[in-house]
């Protein structure tokens, strides 16, 4: 099932066309990785998911961006309910200078979706999606910048989890975590693809090919190709794509 | 310029061929040793088969570091398990070869068979398949693989034939059925021969197509 549909989506940063003519359907409760060389416009594209390029003076879109059949650009629609259901988590770790508690519990408070004894389930609940809860348990009060760049990308997942998004979108989580980190993530994307929807930005093709369950690939604003991530990276139908995986183009 | 990973790979690609110019003349040799009842030939292609498993050995070797250090995908992925398909397709061909020096040595020192149109028939497709297959492999061609996929079932029954032909000649030549089995199991060899091509070929294809065509499982 399609949980996002992408129709003839066109981007602008004023004049210059970033993305072109892109069609994608992301489908529901599976990670859908993108990948490309810098520039290219995948982060971009990510960004329109859940209007995070809103934000950028002079940006235009053109296209749409169905969420469960409803288009997020259309008029009238709540941009805050959007990224709640779309979340988003960043290249660099991004805590809070709070305490581990209080990351967790940002969104939740700003929501005031919970009672207070209600909270502290959902952090719980949310640390233990994020594969955190026994590392963190008993040091809940400490700041969240005394932990390490894992973990700290981890309760950024954690606090993204905790408002109960349905997709979840992440630029490059890896590219600032070492290697077992890396690794830490990558299992808890397949465990949380049970309950959400991902999408992932990555530089890193070998990452891509292990985690996701479909791939597109980007160059100069356009989609080249999207397939499932076995076809991609075994037998890709586009020849731009082979060159690019297999370091020949980019 | 090539990266690093590129000029191994080619360097790979130029292992293979190599191994297969050894394995083709091992079986051209073995071909001439029993034409020519030629015991030092012979010896000369059981010897020299040592050659082809060192080969195939470095070539296992340079093919597990590049999939461990390098984690190549699509085309040179595919390139790299059909090299490691095809290197042991190769040395079980040259073994084919052995085979046959081994009979070539034993038939040297008896009197001959008379000559069966048959076998040398199969005898010469069986090495057009082989040069064909090679030919595929170094031009990376999908139409010359299709071509030694269509040969075999020839090939297959040039083989029955031959049997056939060898077993109504032992029933009349009792004393002949030593030399009949022996020539029975070159036969054999060469239909192995013949299927080696095959997986060549269709290894081949899925280097340059990423279909697996073995068993009709997968269409071009």
């Amino acid at each position: 099932m399609d949980k996002i549909r992408v129709e003839g989506l066109n981007f602008y940063y004023g004049k210059h066309r970033a993305l072109t003519d892109i069609s994608l359907a992301v489908r529901d409760r599976r990670i859908t990785a993108l990948i490309g060389p810098s520039g290219c416009g995948k982060s971009t594209f990510l960004r329109c998911l859940n209007r995070m390029n809103d934000t950028i003076r002079g940006t235009r879109t053109e296209g749409r961006i169905l969420l469960d059949g409803q288009d997020i650009y259309t008029s009238g629609i709540n941009v805050v309910e959007l990224r709640q259901r779309v979340g988003m988590v960043f290249q660099r770790p991004n805590p809070f200078p709070q305490s581990i508690w209080d990351n967790v519990a940002f969104g939740p408070r700003v929501l005031r979706s919970h009672t207070r004894s209600g909270l502290a389930d959902v952090i719980e609940e949310s640390l233990r999606g994020a594969a955190l809860w026994e590392e963190v348990k008993d040091r809940l009060r400490q700041d969240a910048l005394s932990l390490s760049l894992g973990q700290q990308q981890r309760l950024c997942i954690a606090r993204a989890i905790a408002i109960k998004p349905e997709v979840i979108l992440m630029d490059e989580p890896c590219s600032a975590l070492d290697p077992i980190a890396t690794l830490q993530v990558e299992e808890l994307m397949r465990s949380l693809k049970m309950d959400y929807t991902l999408v992932i930005v990555t530089h890193n093709m070998q990452q891509a090919a292990r985690v996701s369950d479909w791939t597109g690939f980007f160059w100069m604003g356009e989609l080249v190709e999207f397939d499932i991530t076995e076809n991609v990276f075994t037998r890709p139908s586009n020849r731009l794509t082979e060159d690019y995986i297999t370091g020949r183009a980019g | 310029m090539d990266s690093r990973f590129h000029q191994e790979l080619d360097q790979l690609r130029g292992n293979v061929l190599k191994m297969a110019t050894l394995t083709e003349q091992a079986i051209e040799k073995a071909f001439k040793a029993l034409r020519e009842r030629d015991i030092e030939l012979s010896d000369e292609i059981i010897t020299r088969d040592q050659d082809i498993d060192l080969l195939e050995m470095e070539i296992d070797r340079s093919i597990l570091r590049l999939l461990a250090l390098d984690q190549p995908m699509a085309r040179d992925l595919r390139f790299l398990i059909g090299c490691m398909r095809i290197s042991a397709d190769l040395e079980r061909i040259a073994d084919q070869a052995v085979s046959i020096a081994h009979r070539a040595r034993y038939l040297s020192k008896r009197p001959p068979l008379p000559e069966d149109p048959v076998m040398k028939r199969l005898i010469e497709t069986s090495l057009d398949m082989l040069h064909v297959a090679l030919s595929c492999f170094a031009k990376l061609s999908v139409d010359q693989a299709m071509d030694v996929c269509m040969m075999d079932d020839e090939v297959d029954e040039l083989n029955t034939q031959v049997l056939k032909n060898l077993m109504d000649y032992m029933i009349h030549e009792v004393p002949a059925i030593q030399r009949g089995v022996q020539t029975i199991i070159t036969a054999r060899c060469m239909e192995r021969v013949a299927d080696h091509c095959t997986n060549i070929a269709e290894s081949v294809v899925f280097i340059v197509r990423g279909v697996n065509i073995k068993h009709h499982c997968e269409q071009i």
